[in-house]
């Protein structure tokens, strides 16, 4: 007789926890927290000196970045450890076109950066897909270690190719067109963007195939017993997941004026981990909360010191041993406690 | 003149040197409500996981209503319209059981792949009248996981209902069910049976239940059927006591 594989027995008392966690997710906490994400982020550029703002902006992609990492982390169930290699693609993508466009100068039509930013999509897209094709065969450890695998196999093609992608100087000397290079105008440009993004983002957490994610994180032998093509469907989310930090990374080298191959590597594939491991990888909103506390950390922190790693390091190891669900759990936790249906 | 709607020719399967089933012939007509009995290791499991594209056979065929799903894999032969209850419950552990049945409900709607609807409109009706039809409609709400094994066991078989299919595997349904809960799914077993007219095979331990469900039994030893008949027939026969029923009268 085949050894069947049988789920792993929990312990009641662990089962009940995972499950109050679920229900936690749903209760709606990710809504008021997204609406009022949003509402702050439309005044950020009003605060004074442009530090803020520019710390805005990376706070909005590296946003859409770990919430594109999330389709596949809390949805989905498995461990990236390459997106990175999307963002990266994206950025790339988007810093050569624009090069071509700019010819040497500094100067960029306004049509010519929106169509080097919309390559990014295709482009991702085809990288994700190419990935996913291997990926999707796999779970768990494996699927891990093989994202992490071809992510930095793409790290050393964009890193060894100079005379295409410049090789490590990376591509210096990109320019957003005239008028985006304030950064309080660059601020609102990429708010809109990551705004459209977010949005399509949370109708794909709520529709069908939402679910059918959620059916894979669950129990992947069920999902395809009711009918369900399981490689198709990681693959699927797997590109979208590709797509949309690959517009995120599009947004990034403008903005720094440069991009380089360590935007593809495994220090930038884990920084939407810890993210998502800060806010909250059971909420929609986790990863978006995840950002915020991530990048003015950074932003603030090695203003007063180089430990940064190990600010973030601490910080991390503080979350996984005593607050596992991250911010929002706490959160969640308190206000359910408050309205008196926890039923523990 | 019923129709045939399974028919399975010299279905072979071992691991390594281990027949798990040995030419193999077996059939099914619309409307049956038969069973499979046998030891602990006699390859009904590996019979179920044949059928359904779990496990492909080294030899043989498998003709589902007249359609060649030998080598299938178990998605696509879900669609065509065979469920499978498991033997462990295989449920969806961290969504509601409302959550669990629409999921599925929408699945078969052929909707998994929807990334613009919203989900929380789409199948309410069919999932609603499914977990009402298995007993499971006060238990909505709930998170699957903290179910008792009992209400785990009906979420399993609302799952496999949702695929709205014309044939039903269920691999033990009553194991580990109280005698109430097992008297209430026989009950709904012969239910969907008679009512919704679903064709149903089913393997189980209890005897009691075999004898009082199936019309047509099949003993299975070392991977081969070793007799088929009534339940009468079966009971009464010697070969059937010596390798089965002796270990538990």
């Amino acid at each position: 007789m085949p050894v069947e594989t049988k789920p792993v027995a929990l312990s009641n008392e662990t089962e009940k926890n995972s499950c109050i966690a679920a229900l936690h997710a749903r209760a709606g906490l990710s809504g008021p927290v997204i609406a009022a994400l949003g509402l702050f982020s439309l005044v950020v550029p009003l605060l004074p000196g442009e530090f803020p703002t520019i710390v805005g902006v990376e706070i909005l992609i590296l946003s859409l970045f770990a919430g594109s990492f999330n389709l596949i982390y809390g949805y989905m169930g498995q461990m990236s450890f390459g997106q990175g290699a999307f963002f990266g693609l994206g950025a790339y993508a988007t810093a050569l076109l624009c090069r071509w466009y700019q010819a040497g100068s500094t100067d960029i039509g306004y049509m010519q950066f929106f169509l080097a930013l919309l390559l990014a999509i295709p482009v991702s897209a085809l990288g994700a897909l190419v990935v996913g094709f291997f990926l999707v065969r796999l779970t768990g450890i494996y699927f891990s270690i093989l994202s992490m695998a071809f992510g930095e196999l793409l790290f050393y093609i964009v890193f060894s190719w100079y005379s295409f992608t410049g090789g490590d100087d990376g591509i210096q000397g990109i320019y957003p067109p005239a008028l985006l290079r304030d950064p309080h105008y660059y601020y609102y440009f990429t708010l809109a963007i990551v705004a459209v993004a977010t949005f399509l983002l949370w109708r794909i957490s709520r529709s069908p195939f939402g679910y059918t994610l959620r059916m894979l994180r669950d129990n992947q032998r069920r999902t395809a017993f009711v009918g369900v093509n399981i490689r198709w469907a990681m693959l699927l989310n797997f590109v979208l997941a590709g797509t949309f930090a690959g517009v995120a990374g599009a947004l990034w080298g403008p903005f720094q004026r440069s991009v380089s191959p360590t935007l593809l590597g495994w220090m930038q594939s884990g920084s939407p981990v810890f993210m998502t491991l800060i806010g909250g990888a059971d909420f929609f909103a986790g990863p978006f909360v995840g950002a915020l506390i991530y990048t003015v950390l950074n932003a603030y922190v090695t203003r007063f010191t180089v430990f940064w790693p190990l600010t973030i390091g601490t910080i991390i190891l503080i979350i996984v041993l005593f607050f596992p669900g991250g911010i929002l759990s706490i959160i969640d936790g308190r206000l359910s406690r408050n309205r008196g249906s926890r039923d523990s | 003149m019923r129709k045939r709607i399974l028919q399975v020719t010299g279905l072979d399967k071992s691991f390594g040197g281990l027949h798990a089933t040995r030419n193999l012939n077996f059939e099914l007509f619309e409307g049956d409500l038969n069973a499979i009995i046998g030891p602990n290791g006699a390859g009904k499991s590996t019979f179920f996981n044949l059928l359904t594209g779990y496990h492909r056979p080294d030899s043989g065929t498998v003709l589902f209503d007249g359609v060649d799903i030998t080598n299938r894999p178990p998605h696509q032969i879900t669609r065509i319209g065979i469920s499978r209850a498991f033997q462990v419950s295989n449920i969806f552990p961290k969504m509601t059981v409302f959550e669990n049945v629409r999921s599925a409900v929408q699945a078969q709607m052929g909707m998994a792949f929807n990334v613009f609807g919203n989900a929380a409109k789409i199948g309410n009706d069919r999932t609603a009248h499914l977990l009402s039809l298995c007993g499971l409609g006060e238990k909505s709400p709930n998170i699957a996981g903290a179910l008792s094994q009992g209400d785990k066991k009906k979420l399993e078989l609302t799952l496999a209902l949702a695929g709205n299919p014309k044939l039903l595997l269920l691999d033990e349904p009553t194991a580990g069910m109280s005698l109430k809960e097992t008297r209430e799914t026989m009950g709904l077993v012969d239910r969907l049976n008679e009512k919704h007219n679903i064709t149903i095979l089913f393997t189980e331990h209890d005897l009691s239940v075999v004898f009082n469900h199936a019309r047509n039994i099949t003993l299975l030893h070392h991977g081969e059927i070793i007799i088929q008949g009534a339940p009468d027939q079966v009971r009464s026969n010697e070969t059937a006591q010596n390798i089965y029923f002796g270990e538990h009268y």
